[in-house]
């Protein structure tokens, strides 16, 4: 009898952890299920029992992936309770596919948060936001603009990003001014190419000779034949971005046409494209660049030029020459120097550095949180991070993480280096703040990108190397914002994308024939219906005629 | 020699009444106790998510929910099937499984006998606990190790074959290579832990069938031959009919993690077609129609194969 109890409270304790693992997740507060019909007008709360807090779960993006989500004990959350009367819970939610499969995940269960960041496997917020509000899960938000007149005048100050997040005459979208414009650019070792005698390249060509000298001529001295000419990684549609400054020599730089020359459409099109294809060949060919780049995630690239590998890429300006980043390259090469490179110039004279899409983050307010009667809670969060709140989010605590100097400057000076907002340890704290606090003002930029000495003792200024970038030829193609993608996109974007890849790699031989069959191929796809849809949206948007 | 195969259950003449049914079932009641969590788990995330299927013949619209979204009939099966890619996914789809199943299994049978056939018990372990610790890496961590030996830059391999003179192979981005780089990365894999169900298939054989072998003057091959294999048949027959039924899975985190764009043309299943179109695009009508296409496929190959394995074999699930 004694081992049937025991068998008993085992199945007990069994059946208990079951049911248990299929409770939804606790979370801090219980949230409202989802009604079809909008909730009834909230009663207003006698003047003597203060309200009921208001609970708003907020998804977005992190601004260091690797870093974490603020603990639970976190100021902020205290301080957004006592002030806003709101229960902030703050979720990170992944980037690219991982993060917009979460989204649609909690969108076909009508779950949606209450205030969340759309994510796009292929960087198309506009579209991710339009999927939503087509499918009545997204509420407008243009009513919720007056309530929080500072973010208006801050953040939401761009008329043709507003335009772009109105669809059927509502705002759906509250567009957050674009992280700084143009801030990727070519860049090359320029301790290689004097240790090697060489002048900066110009050309394609004088590129390709700088890169089969970097890849056989020893430019590190180590004796050992370990370097390439070019790194990089696919990403994105085709050959990425990673490489527009090749295709931009070409005049054929990006997916779409955007240039002004020749008719609105895909770039394939154009007699240039396939000549471009060659030359990229030719230097994959020679492997003259790093042959691990198709498989290569962004994580990788990076650790590999921090390891010297390759002497020729293009970069983010703060991926490079921020303090934190640089650092591991400077203690591996204290003598190094990388330079930015201006667009190399094509046969035909043609020079684009790569393509400006001007694309921003995009946030949105869930119908359901609307039906809640939410709306003036998160108009009043948004609004305290435009002001009280942004000096916290943004940095942490005056006096503590960081200080403001005699000229109005952010500073960490003579504060706890552990403390500093500067430090990994606080990188937690302030998650927020590319997503949801900064605004690209100057003493944002200044506090941001601070000039520092290298292990040499070089003055390394980051600001520099974005103003070189701001200044080369780009191709504004903010356009490609209107631009939806066709129905059955996965089966175009791999016919589009594997297709270039065969031939740059030479798996398929690139000619007249097999290019032709290649552009057939495409049409069809619906190739020929997808340019008219797009080149309609851009009418339509009035940005192009 | 007489093979040992499982008795036969027992199926009671006596005519089925609805008081037999309850008296049968509250004199075992403390077996059946035994299975309600099992039971609450299959009824909860196998069974209940059954309903939501029908999502695959509608026109699934969150707002609406499940019961309110319009049906559209087969459309969504349509649209897969007639999709530009779809005899590429079905055969790669296909190809990747068959030769998991076809090299996994001979491997994990042979992995299996080697570890009951040792003598050196702390050898047995340590063998076991090496060849079991990849099945506990994450497909993450595998790539990471999978381009240190592999990189035509400095993989470890490709160094090997420079030495010989050789020049370095593409293997993640090669179709001709990536292939044969996901199935021996399973079998790298999975085999280690493959081998706990053989192993113990092999250890609940009886030890007299081994030891009047021996008194007859059986080689140790012989006895693997007569005894170990015949003895696991049915676990063979049992793990290969299970694996008909999931044909169609090829190992989603797999090739989601070590494919690439330049090897999209044998490397792309349906799985990852689905994610990309379906979950990325919001289809989830499409993808679930997907999964019950999947799902219906399975059962049709589990029962053929059920009954070739009854006639051949006379071994089944079933």
């Amino acid at each position: 009898m004694k081992s049937w109890k025991m068998i008993f409270i085992v199945c007990l304790l069994v059946v208990s952890q079951v049911l248990a693992s299929c409770a939804p997740a606790a979370t801090p507060t219980e949230e409202p299920a989802a009604t079809e019909a909008p909730a009834e007008p909230t009663v207003e709360p006698s003047p003597t029992t203060p309200p009921e807090p208001v609970d708003i779960v907020l998804w977005a993006q992190a601004t260091v992936t690797e870093a974490g989500a603020p603990p639970d004990d976190w100021v902020a959350y205290d301080i957004i309770r006592e002030e806003l009367n709101i229960n902030l819970t703050y979720v990170i939610v992944p980037t690219g596919a991982d993060g917009e499969a979460k989204i649609n995940a909690a969108a076909a269960a009508n779950d949606l948060p209450d205030l969340f960041q759309m994510v796009s496997a292929n960087n198309d917020n506009r579209g991710a936001l339009l999927r939503l509000v087509d499918l009545g899960l997204m509420a407008p938000v243009g009513d919720m603009m007056p309530l929080m007149p500072e973010r208006v005048k801050l953040h939401y100050n761009d008329q043709l990003a507003l335009d772009l997040v109105t669809f059927y005459g509502e705002q759906y979208g509250l567009p957050e001014p674009p992280p700084i414009p143009k801030r990727e650019g070519l860049v090359i070792r320029k301790d290689w190419l004097d240790k090697l005698g060489l002048d900066v390249p110009t050309t394609p060509e004088e590129l390709f000779a700088v890169a089969e000298a970097f890849t056989t001529q020893d430019p590190d001295g180590n004796g050992k034949n370990d370097t390439y000419g070019f790194g990089g990684f696919l990403n994105g549609e085709g050959l990425g971005t990673r490489f527009d400054f090749i295709m931009g020599a070409y005049g054929v730089p990006g997916v779409w046409n955007f240039t002004g020359n020749g008719d609105f459409g895909l770039n394939v099109r154009s007699e240039n494209y396939p000549e471009a294809l060659a030359y990229f060949k030719s230097l994959v060919d020679a492997k003259v660049i790093d042959p691990d780049w198709p498989t290569l995630t962004r994580d990788d690239f990076r650790a590999r030029w921090k390891q010297g590998s390759f002497g020729i890429m293009w970069e983010d300006f703060a991926a490079l020459t921020n303090k934190s980043n640089y650092e591991p390259f400077d203690t591996n090469f204290p003598d190094a120097e990388w330079i930015p490179v201006a667009a190399p110039t094509g046969p035909d004279g043609d020079t684009y550095y790569g393509v400006y899409t001007g694309r921003g983050q995009i946030f949105g307010v869930s119908q359901k949180a609307a039906d809640d009667g939410k709306k003036e809670a998160i108009a009043r969060l948004l609004e305290w991070m435009a002001t009280d709140g942004y000096y916290l989010l943004g940095f942490g605590e005056e006096g503590v993480n960081f200080i403001i100097d005699d000229n109005g400057n952010i500073s960490t000076e003579g504060l706890d280096p552990v403390q500093a907002y500067t430090a990994p340890e606080r990188q937690p704290y302030t998650q927020m703040r590319n997503q949801l606090i900064f605004y690209n003002s100057e003493q944002e930029i200044v506090a941001r990108y601070p000039t520092y000495e290298t292990i040499a003792g070089r003055l390394m200024d980051p600001m520099a190397f974005l103003g070189f970038f701001q200044n080369e030829p780009w191709v504004d193609g903010r356009g490609i914002q209107v631009i939806l993608p066709p129905a059955n996109a996965a089966d175009f974007n791999r016919y589009y994308t594997e297709g270039l890849i065969q031939f740059v790699l030479g798996q398929k031989e690139l000619n007249d024939e097999t290019w032709a069959e290649y552009l057939a191929g495409l049409d069809s796809l619906g190739a020929a219906d997808y340019e008219a849809a797009a080149q309609q949206s851009l009418i339509d948007a009035g940005l192009l005629k | 020699m007489t093979l040992k195969t499982l008795p036969p259950i027992s199926r009671s003449t006596e005519k089925f009444s609805l008081k037999n049914f309850f008296h049968s079932i509250w004199r075992q009641r403390w077996l059946y106790f035994l299975m309600m969590p099992t039971l609450i788990y299959f009824a909860i995330f196998k069974y209940g998510p059954l309903w939501n299927a029908q999502i695959a013949f509608k026109d699934f619209k969150p707002l609406l929910g499940v019961m309110g979204s319009p049906w559209v009939g087969f459309q969504h099966f349509e649209t897969f099937v007639n999709s530009f890619y779809f005899t590429d996914l079905l055969t790669n789809t296909v190809f990747f499984s068959l030769a998991k199943l076809i090299l996994g299994m001979p491997l994990a049978i042979v992995c299996a006998i080697a570890l009951h056939e040792t003598w050196f018990l702390r050898y047995r372990t340590f063998v076991q606990t090496v060849i079991y610790l990849p099945h506990f890496l994450s497909w993450v961590i595998m790539f990471g190790v999978l381009l240190v030996i592999l990189s035509p830059g400095n993989g470890l391999l490709n160094a090997i074959i420079e030495q010989f003179g050789g020049d370095p192979i593409p293997f993640l981005t090669s179709p001709n290579h990536f292939r044969w780089v996901v199935i021996f990365s399973d079998i790298w894999k999975e085999t280690g832990w493959s081998t706990i169900l053989y192993l113990a298939a092999l250890l609940a054989i009886s030890p007299d069938l081994y030891e009047a072998a021996a008194v007859d003057g059986a080689t140790p091959l012989q006895r693997i031959w007569h005894i170990s294999i015949p003895g696991i048949i049915p676990v063979i027959v049992l793990v290969t009919l299970l694996r008909m039924g999931n044909i169609l899975d090829a190992g989603f985190n797999q090739i989601f993690v070590l494919y690439s764009v330049p090897v999209y043309s044998v490397g792309d299943i349906i799985d990852t077609w689905v994610y990309r179109q379906g979950v990325l695009q919001f289809q989830f009508s499409l993808a679930t129609a997907v999964g019950f296409f999947k799902g219906v496929i399975g059962l049709v190959l589990i029962l053929i194969s059920n009954q070739i394995a009854k006639r051949v074999a006379q071994q089944s699930l079933f």
